[in-house]
């Protein structure tokens, strides 16, 4: 902070010579917090994220995702730790110096520009030669297919238009690594979807490392290499969409990544077939057990909706069913949601497809439902 | 939500029959409003209406009744040599103090974009001289000249004065233009290569040049216009409100109704063009922030 200059020649040789002494990470958070005032921002987090990666920050707003994204391109510095791109500690170099490139938020297309001026700007600030630009920029608007539009008024174009202007922007300076700050946010959802379609097209064909901040789990695991699950300064879960969604770790990690019922228990017994029965509040799950877990552990399992299924035998197996009155019944258009109460008087929740059989119960039936271990994820915190 | 829409539909349909019937609030007043409002505006136009006519008026007296149209009044002004060259001095010392003043508000206005200690206090003392009245401001600048050993002039005295006066205003009309500037706008320059001073220039300076350009035309304005400060500081030179002052005291000259509307049109002329500078400023403020949302 107090001598950025050698920090700034650092950062600008990694601009030329990216791929040098990198090893496959892309960008390196080692130990970093940030705290504005008394509030903290960011707790000790550390982890990497890989050479080429479709890379998702995910979480609630406030919990830290958009000040990481901003530390990453030189807008917030670090109270503590390191940030490397490209093996290089970045300590101090402004965002001019870094090889990242931001998409923002409301996007910051200069107004006062055409889309030509705007897309040219990276370059005309790195003082490249007029007929290369024109070059580069004529590339890189048929990229996001927007040849034809040069001449336009940032306000002339429509929403969607305006994103491509941003991505062409942001992407005709070749970062190495590309920020993205909830850029879909301010859109409706057809939009929304073909502009995933237009990321996630670009990510692949140009394999620059992407890092995408949303609060939008869908748009996350639609999108996503892999996932960090963030809250209140932590990461508290690193994964593929798969990982995340079907073996989520935490509580907050199954209740934030889609439709979960979550209940409190503690380890009634563990076989030898390497599965346990929870005991919640009079009702049992068998679940995987995983490593370490021992007896009378007090500990969470998390049953997504969608794995709680209508019908079948819930006597089969302890801990795979029960059977439950319905206490209200929600049309969702390819699924109903059931809103049950067990006959132990626990509250469930399942999402069930569409069936003849479905169709038929209404609320105040008593309805069996069932479930696979597979399905029931064990939270430890 | 239904029983809303009801309702105002069946007040549609009776005020369909009705159509005489308003309910707006003071609709019994209109008439007073009316009366009110014209004798506001002769009030307030009235006397300029008034001296415009006695510009015309073909007397050897200043006032009425009206002998007849002329325009000699305005020929003797252009033919007189003291009153040119003091239209001269208004005008150069306006340019130059409206120049200064915006440069000096610009730099200031950037400054107080960032947190700093004691941020407040700073900004009111920026104001303060608005406050002070224009005799105690032209006495406290003759004394502080006098102790500098500064004689009075038009470029030396009468200059300072000017931006002194004209400086608290300019970074009002200024300020709220870099305030409300989307911070992300810059980000985004810096994020794509652009240096601190490049940033100013390629992005900044030309989103806020119309409210520049409107400071600077407001500034002239009020530097055009400035007396009390200016006849303490001005020694032998003379900007056009002095040497007004000077002809009024002096003897009840003719041309003076003609005089007095060449200035109101210089400073509405500055002003007007200064409104719709400010207007474009708002406005551009205005399609970005739609954009933006």
């Amino acid at each position: 902070m107090t001598n950025p200059v050698p920090h700034i020649a650092t950062a600008r040789s990694v601009a030329s010579a990216p791929a040098q002494a990198a090893g496959d990470s892309a960008v390196e958070i080692r130990n970093v917090s940030k705290w504005f005032g008394d509030v903290t921002a960011l707790d000790n987090v550390s982890f990497e994220i890989r050479r080429g990666e479709f890379f998702s920050l995910l979480g609630p707003s406030g919990c830290g995702k958009t000040t990481l994204l901003r530390m990453i391109g030189g807008f917030e510095t670090p109270n503590e730790g390191q940030i490397l791109i490209d093996g290089v500690d970045t300590l101090g170099a402004p965002p001019y110096a870094r090889s990242t490139n931001m998409i923002f938020q409301h996007l910051a297309l200069f107004p006062h520009m055409n889309v030509l001026d705007n897309v040219a700007f990276g370059l005309k600030m790195k003082r490249l030669d007029d007929e290369v630009i024109k070059q580069k920029v004529h590339q890189a608007l048929e990229l996001v297919r927007l040849d034809g539009y040069g001449e336009r008024k940032i306000d002339q174009l429509s929403g969607g238009q305006k994103q491509r202007v941003a991505m062409a922007r942001a992407l005709i300076n070749d970062p190495s690594v590309l920020l993205l700050d909830e850029p879909l946010g301010a859109l409706d959802l057809q939009l929304r979807l073909q502009m995933q379609d237009e990321l996630r097209r670009l990510h692949k064909s140009l394999g620059n490392t992407f890092i995408f901040v949303t609060h939008d789990q869908g748009e996350a695991m639609a999108m996503s290499d892999r996932i960090a699950v963030m809250d209140q300064g932590h990461i508290l879960q690193i994964g593929t969409p798969e990982d995340i969604y079907e073996a989520p770790r935490t509580r907050f990690v199954a209740d934030f990544v889609g439709h979960t019922n979550v209940f409190d228990g503690h380890v009634s017994r563990i076989d030898d077939n390497g599965e346990c029965l929870v005991a919640c509040s009079g009702l049992t799950f068998r679940c995987i057990a995983p490593a370490g877990l021992t007896l009378e552990q007090p500990v969470s399992v998390a049953l997504r909706f969608e794995d709680v299924t209508l019908g079948g035998d819930p006597g089969s197996a302890d801990g795979t069913g029960c059977s439950a009155t319905v206490t209200e019944k929600m049309y969702l258009g390819g699924m109903f949601r059931l809103e049950t109460r067990t006959d132990e008087g626990v509250a469930l929740t399942s999402d069930v497809t569409n069936s003849d059989a479905a169709r038929l119960f209404a609320e105040g039936d008593t309805v069996n439902l069932t479930w696979q271990p597979a399905n029931v994820s064990v939270l430890l915190e | 939500m239904v029983s809303i829409t009801a309702g105002q539909e069946n007040i549609a349909k009776r005020s369909a029959r009705k159509p005489a019937r308003s309910h707006r609030p003071y609709s019994g007043y209109r008439t007073a409003l009316w009366i009110y409002a014209g004798a506001f505006y002769t009030f307030l136009y009235g006397p300029l209406l008034m001296i415009v006519l006695l510009s015309f008026n073909n007397s050897e007296i200043v006032g009425f009744p009206f002998q007849g149209f002329t325009t000699r009044w305005y020929d003797v002004v252009f033919a007189s040599p003291a009153l040119l060259k003091a239209l001269g001095n208004s005008v150069g010392v306006g340019i130059l103090a409206a120049a200064i003043a915006t440069t000096l508000a610009l730099s200031l206005a950037m400054g107080f974009r960032h947190q700093f200690r004691g941020k407040s206090i700073v900004l009111y003392l920026i104001l303060v001289p608005i406050i002070i009245p224009g005799i105690i401001g032209g006495i406290v600048l003759l004394i502080f000249f006098g102790f500098s050993g500064v004689r009075s002039s038009l470029w030396t005295t009468v200059l300072v004065a000017h931006v002194n006066w004209v400086l608290p205003f300019a970074f009002l009309t200024l300020f709220p233009r870099l305030h409300g500037f989307d911070r992300a706008l810059e980000e985004a320059a810096m994020d794509l290569g652009a240096r601190p001073w490049e940033i100013f220039t390629r992005i900044v300076f030309p989103i806020i040049r119309p409210g520049v350009i409107a400071t600077a035309l407001f500034s002239f304005s009020l530097s055009f216009d400035e007396f009390i400060r200016t006849i303490f500081v001005s020694g032998f030179d003379r900007t056009i409100p002095v040497q007004f002052w000077g002809l009024i005291v002096d003897e009840l000259a003719p041309e003076l109704p003609a005089m007095a509307v060449l200035i109101i049109v210089i400073s509405i002329f500055s002003s007007l063009v200064g409104f719709y500078f400010m207007w474009r400023a708002s406005r551009s403020a205005a399609t970005y922030a739609r954009k933006a949302s």
